[in-house]
């Protein structure tokens, strides 16, 4: 069965660039642009996998990936964080906030769907 | 556009970096004044964070390395580790410039950017981060590779959470040759999981999937540690797996399995010995590996049977999966999760509003939707006329249901119309570094004051706004403001101030360029235009006159031709460039209080108020935005300069008269007056004329049909339109219309009948 993504990214580019691996990938691609618009998202695709990045305004990625887990039905639903950050202080908060794996930008379209594999039974 | 869909990306990508860039300049220029706060340091770091992962993506070297100095300091900022004083401000702007270039290089739009000027903001940046340069290296070094990269594994066993209740996790001593003398044929992996492994919805069955998929593999599952099912916290984790791999597969790659939870669990990874992956005679107390998927040895039905008894209130009960992932369906959150409501627990500064919802249209598209909608207001026009001309009464259904139609017509119009309408921001944004520049290069001190970006205006005319604009704050910085010791001098603040505004007036929308300079010097203006010949030297002229003498062709106040506002374009080109939009422009000036210019422009391309006319059985359209009255005009009004010129008498003044139909050349001979009407006009160049018509016979908003794309240029004619009646109607130009007919009027010809 064709699997649903969601990707929340502020930045249209990496929007495309997500949408255009993961189409590839044959996945179903839905998207966001920022942490609320994505948990507005969440709650009406219920997707299989979230790729997130860190940086957003209104909500970040921090705030949308604790949001998510705050929520029963996704609570076990992977998250990916993207992120150029070399910051360990910042993966450690993605950690904390439950993200499941990372994704580093800039991401070859290969590596991506790897790791989208990975966390996605 | 390119099919390529990455080269499509990029093309996305450098749309959103001309978005980004003015986000970041407003943002800047908003700390500059004051009215920033931590969420706008906030959205900088996020802009230009966004072009460095973007630019990373295509493999743009200079600006990821540019991006990356840029957004460190912006990180400091925002975490409030350093203070964003105003010399950072002004550092940080010219950064913006600098990356704006860096961007226009990538794209291939601008030359590469100077390596001196990059490297000597990247040294500011750095100054103004470490408190001391950096040495180069680093920063070309730092960027992209060491992101989240791979960190060695730490095994700390401090970290377990009650050592009394672990099962060992001692390995079996092993006598293993060295590993550089023989390969390893394979590994044991010993992976414990912590309950936050499964908190952060990491599936183990997935890990020992992908260790499959590295070679051969053989699980087991030690269960020791599983609390009776009363005793069992279904959050935590009591698991431990043995996992030999055998194969060819490099520690790395199994490292890299373990790549996302290596933090969430214990994990040790030691080779195999080449001998052991057959019989494993060096591993004791090891039951026989099972190749299939791992059975708990535990009896699950028993426990379940247990549970009913036990755990009553514990709903619903676990669906422990035979598989091995038993711990992770999860009941019901911890009350210790978060329950706050997301927004305000991650973002409590940013305002929360709606996600403004926008979908991006191929503009073809909507051109398309406009000229369609044309074609209906058309039809829609001929349909009434039709109606009314079958006689049918006005409170008849039909007609009373036109009447609805047409009002819908129009909301149709004016909501495609809007769709084209864009704010004049992103022009407006391009023009603080304009004035920074120009600042720069003239010595002088300048603070730009912007209102109305948000005025909204037909795309086209956005577009077309950005040189009329350019051009004229040059002007005003240029030639306009003073030097800061002479405004002081003068008893103002050395800062010049410059003030660029857009509002909607009567159906247009209006630009003003002011600053508190020095205003135009009229008798020197007065002298050029004498020197030039472009008036004469008795010429009685009002203030208005003088100062609007600018506009003319071949004037220039310039003492000497600057770099700034020279180039060879005058007031005269941005006159014409705003006049072919259809806009008009004019200047007021005082001495010792500064100037100001006023653009006028139509907010659309693609309708136009006009006044319907008829000349010599022709129907014809004039700008209504160019006239200034009508009148019926008395023989004992009209003379003849030199006795062929002929001039009408308006108000005091003579204006020329232009006989429209004659000068469209749709008749020879002269007319007599006998029923026309004259309108006054008023050029663009802010002279008057009056245009002899047969009669007027009514004001209409049209569509504006290309005369050029469908036909050929016409003299005398900017454009076409449909009328109701589904004739083809002429729009005139008036400025060609006037100048035309000043070469025709050296006939004496205009008869007057009685």
């Amino acid at each position: 069965m064709t699997k649903t993504v969601l990707t929340v990214d502020d930045s249209r580019t990496m929007r495309d660039m997500l949408m255009l691996a993961l189409k590839d990938a044959g996945y179903r691609v839905v998207q966001a642009e920022d942490g609320i618009h994505g948990l507005e998202v969440l709650q009406a695709e219920s997707p299989d996998i979230v790729i997130t990045d860190i940086n957003m305004p209104r909500m970040d990625g921090f705030g949308f990936i604790e949001g998510m887990r705050a929520d029963p039905n996704h609570k076990a639903t992977p998250v990916l964080v993207l992120t150029t950050e070399s910051d360990a202080a910042k993966k450690q908060r993605a950690r904390d906030a439950g993200a499941t794996g990372w994704i580093v930008k800039p991401f070859d379209p290969a590596k991506l769907v790897d790791a989208v594999r990975r966390v996605a039974a | 556009m390119s099919d390529d869909p990455f080269e499509a990306i990029k093309v996305t990508f450098f749309q959103e970096c001309s978005e980004l860039l003015g986000d970041l300049e407003a943002n800047l220029l908003a700390l500059e004044t004051g009215q920033g706060d931590g969420e706008t340091i906030n959205a900088v770091f996020r802009a230009v964070h966004s072009v460095k992962g973007g630019a990373g993506a295509f493999g743009l070297e200079d600006l990821v390395r540019f991006a990356h100095v840029f957004e460190t300091l912006m990180d400091e900022l925002r975490s409030g580790r350093k203070e964003c004083d105003d010399v950072t401000i002004k550092t940080l702007l010219r950064a913006s410039d600098v990356l704006a270039d860096h961007i226009a290089a990538a794209q291939g739009t601008k030359p590469p950017v100077d390596v001196a000027r990059s490297a000597g903001l990247v040294a500011e940046l750095e100054v103004l981060t470490h408190g001391q340069a950096k040495p180069a290296a680093p920063v070309a070094a730092a960027p992209v590779e060491d992101d989240f990269g791979f960190t060695p594994l730490t095994l700390d066993l401090a970290d377990f959470g009650d050592p009394v209740e672990l099962p060992s996790l001692e390995l079996p001593s092993l006598d293993l040759p060295p590993l550089a003398a023989a390969p390893a044929a394979g590994w044991r992996i010993v992976f414990r999981p912590h309950p936050r492994l499964y908190a952060s919805a990491n599936d183990v069955s997935l890990l020992l999937r992908e260790l499959a998929r590295l070679g051969q593999t053989s699980v087991q599952l030690d269960d020791s540690g599983l609390p009776s099912l009363d005793a069992l916290d279904a959050e935590d984790a009591h698991l431990i797996w043995t996992i030999d791999l055998s194969g060819d597969a490099s520690e790395a790659s199994v490292r890299d399995v373990f790549d996302f939870v290596e933090m969430d669990c214990d994990l040790s990874i030691t080779a195999l010995a080449p001998a052991a992956s057959a019989d494993l005679p060096g591993l004791p107390e090891l039951p026989a590996l099972a190749a299939a998927p791992v059975e708990p040895d535990f009896d699950i039905a028993t426990l379940l049977a247990q549970a009913t008894a036990a755990a009553t209130d514990m709903t619903p009960a676990p669906a422990v999966a035979p598989a091995p992932a038993p711990i992770a369906p999860v009941t019901a959150p911890k009350p210790a999760a978060p329950v706050v409501a997301p927004a305000q627990a991650a973002a409590p500064a940013a305002p929360v509003g709606p996600a403004p919802v926008t979908i991006r249209v191929d503009l073809d598209r909507v051109d398309r939707l406009i000229n369609v909608v044309g074609e209906l207001v058309i039809q829609q026009a001929m349909l009434a006329q039709r109606v009314m001309e079958s006689g049918l009464a006005r409170s008849s259904d039909i007609a009373l249901g036109l009447e609805d139609l047409e009002l819908l017509t129009r909301d149709i119009q004016d909501s495609v119309m809007a769709i084209r309408a864009q704010p004049v921001k992103s022009v407006f944004q391009r023009m603080p570094r304009l004035v920074r520049e120009v600042a720069e290069m003239t010595g002088k001190r300048v603070r730009l004051v912007t209102a109305g970006e948000d005025t909204e205006v037909d795309k086209t005319v956005v577009e077309r706004l950005a040189e009329p604009i350019t051009h004229m704050l040059r002007n005003a910085i240029d030639h306009g403001l003073e030097s800061p010791e002479e405004r002081e001098a003068a008893g103002k603040p050395a800062e010049g101030v410059v003030r660029l505004a857009a509002l909607h007036r009567s159906g247009r929308i209006v630009i003003e360029i002011a600053d508190d300079g020095k205003g135009i010097n009229r008798s020197r203006v007065r002298g050029i235009a004498v020197d030039r010949g472009l008036i004469a030297e008795d010429a009685v002229l009002t203030d208005d006159e003088v100062d609007n003498l600018i506009f003319l062709p071949g004037f220039s106040t310039a003492e000497t031709i600057t770099d700034v506002s020279g180039r060879g374009v005058g007031m005269d080109v941005v006159r014409r460039s705003i006049q072919a939009l259809g806009g008009r422009i004019s200047i007021s000036s005082v001495p010792g209080k500064g100037s100001t210019f006023t653009l006028s422009l139509p907010l659309t391309l693609a309708v136009l108020d006009g006044m319907v006319v008829a000349a010599a059985e022709q129907t014809l359209v004039a700008p209504l935005s160019a006239i200034v009255e009508s009148l019926t005009p008395r023989v004992e009004d009209i003379h003849y300069v030199g006795g062929h010129d002929a001039v009408i008498r308006f108000r005091e003044e003579f204006v020329p008269l232009v006989d429209v139909g004659r000068v469209m050349g749709f008749r020879d001979d002269a007319t007599t007056l006998n029923g026309g009407v004259v309108m006054i006009v008023e050029t663009e160049a802010g002279s008057r004329a009056a245009l002899l018509v047969d009669a007027i016979n009514g004001q209409r908003q049209v569509v504006i049909k290309s005369l050029e794309t469908n036909y050929r240029h016409v003299d005398g004619v900017s454009a076409a339109t449909i009328l109701g009646d589904g004739s083809v109607a002429l729009i005139l130009d008036i400025d060609a219309l006037v100048l035309a007919g000043r070469r025709k009027s050296n006939r004496p010809e205009l008869k007057m009948a009685s």
